[in-house]
């Protein structure tokens, strides 16, 4: 039995060391999403905070870093999605199911690949919010990776899911930037609960429920900008959509990847 | 065959393109329609009231959702930009060569085609945008789907130029984007051009001055909200010709570019 898992753990962590691979082949790709979300920040900083109303956020910076943090990691764990829709419209699923490696195993290193690639994007943001808002303690350093995990497994296994609806390219490129700019508009990230309770009334939690804003709550308690956030309620709430998300991702990949 | 016929012709296929994109058009009809809907609106609730006086008086949301349209408008074209790009790896370009048709034609022919299918793809978003701002003046609808027309062409005809640059699609996708996201940053899309001077760093203020996107938004934001032109540096005119000039010169140059770079698989 403990053979099978070492047996399933090494083929996951192989496949995912192939896309970790592919990562760092778009190094000019890497470079540019750094220096824009830097841009992003510094704009951010220079310009909006000067025109966001003080009484509702009074430093938009330290509001807006956390949200950076949460999108640097959504962004990058969604790139594995956009691989697997190469792969599926080039047809390399055809070498991938014949490698000596159990399917389960190859779902799980496509996602384990995702939350890599994100855990490596994210780290540069995670010094630039540490020099911006401090450093977390012990505890709230274990939060936060966590947040990490669970927010990168749950989009790198939505982008998968999405990926292998359709072989058109162009249609999963499209509902690929549905799902993300959902995510990235009906979310705090850049604005709080307070401002979408004003602006949808009654449809306000859904932005509650995603788990960005979950993911996004936990980080800014952890860095410090909020007191208390329902630890219990964000945690839960990301947990499941990640057990969905990877049930989701599993059963769309395989039968994508054996029909 | 006549060149108006031969012009309609080629546009022709450019917009046969736009049947097959229906579910692409109801998607990003529907990720727009959120954004306009719910992104703006709550941006805008966090903005304070001093923004009036950047703006001459136009509500944030309003100045946000017209520069909105016009990213639409710019990401649009270099989509169909990309669709070339794509011909070229799939050598449709050597297909192209062999029609009896003049190469300038088939430029002029491609860019025309590819901005009336820009404008056709952007009009349900240009609706949603001028029902929220209660537009119901023809002419002003008029006058701003011409002058996206007029704009489209440029950045059409400017990823054309890439693309024959670059010569690898990997390569034309990460550079453009590269542009793309500074071409939006970089603009007064998000921000009015009083605020970016406020920030004193004088070469983010000259690169949104001379940004084409940045004259195409407050092009339309001054036929819209004509209190606008009070804090705008240039008036309509100026603006237009300006978008013109920009769009002309690129489409030269890449008229230029079919007619001497494309025989012999120049373009590889």
């Amino acid at each position: 039995m403990s053979v099978r898992i070492s047996g399933f753990i090494r083929e996951a962590y192989v496949v995912s060391l192939r896309d970790l691979r592919r990562f760092w082949q778009n190094i000019y790709w890497l470079a540019g999403q750094v220096a824009m979300n830097i841009a992003d920040l510094v704009i951010f900083g220079l310009i909006f905070r000067g025109l966001v109303n003080p009484q509702l956020i009074p430093d938009y910076i330290r509001f807006i870093t956390p949200g950076v943090l949460c999108l640097s990691i959504f962004i990058s764990a969604f790139t594995i999605g956009r691989e697997v829709g190469v792969e599926l419209r080039r047809e390399v699923t055809h070498y991938l199911v014949s490698l000596p490696i159990s399917r389960s195993a190859l779902v799980a290193g496509r996602i384990l690949g995702g939350v890599l690639r994100g855990f490596i994007y994210q780290s540069g943001f995670i010094i630039l919010a540490v020099l911006i808002m401090g450093s977390p303690t012990t505890e709230k350093w274990v939060l936060t990776i966590t947040a990490s995990t669970l927010l990168a497994a749950t989009m790198s296994s939505l982008s998968i899911t999405v990926s292998t609806v359709t072989r058109d390219f162009n249609l999963q490129a499209a509902i690929r930037s549905l799902v993300y700019f959902m995510f990235f508009f009906v979310s705090n990230v850049f604005y709080p609960e307070k401002a979408l309770q004003a602006r949808l009334g009654s449809a306000a939690p859904i932005a509650y429920y995603s788990p960005v804003s979950m993911t996004v709550s936990i980080y800014r308690y952890c860095f410090g900008y909020l007191q208390s956030v329902d630890l219990f309620f964000n945690l839960t709430g990301l947990t499941a959509w990640c057990l969905i998300s990877i049930l989701l991702a599993y059963r769309l990949y395989i039968r994508n990847l054996t029909r | 065959m006549g060149s108006l016929r031969t012009l309609l012709v080629i546009a022709l296929w450019d917009l046969m393109k736009l049947k097959n994109q229906k579910v692409f058009i109801a998607m990003r009809f529907a990720w727009f329609t959120i954004q306009i809907l719910v992104f703006a609106r709550a941006v805008s609730y966090i903005v304070s009231q001093v923004v009036l006086q950047y703006t001459g008086g136009v509500e944030y949301y309003y100045f946000y959702i017209l520069g909105v349209y016009t990213t639409l408008l710019y990401s649009t074209s270099i989509a169909r930009g990309y669709m070339i790009a794509d011909e070229f790896d799939d050598g449709i370009v050597e297909y192209h060569l062999s029609l009896p048709i003049r190469r300038n034609l088939l430029a002029v022919g491609r860019v025309l085609g590819s901005s009336i299918s820009t404008i056709i793809f952007t009009i349900p978003m240009m609706l949603v945008v001028y029902y929220v701002l209660g537009v119901c003046n023809v002419v002003i609808v008029l006058v701003s789907l011409l002058s996206a027309f007029v704009f489209s062409m440029g950045i059409v005809s400017f990823v054309i130029l890439i693309v024959f640059s670059m010569k690898s699609t990997d390569l034309t996708d990460i550079v453009v984007g590269a542009i793309d996201s500074l071409l939006v940053r970089l603009s007064t899309v998000f921000y009015p051009l009083p605020v970016i001077a406020a920030t004193g760093i004088a070469s983010y203020y000259v690169a949104a001055v001379l940004n084409p996107i940045s004259h195409a938004s407050d092009f339309l934001r001054i036929l819209v909200f004509p209190e606008y032109h009070l804090i705008a540096p240039y008036g309509p005119v100026a603006l237009i010709l300006y978008i013109t000039g920009f769009s002309m010169g690129l489409l030269i140059l890449a008229i230029e570019y079919y007619e001497k770079r494309l025989e012999a698989g120049g373009w590889r």
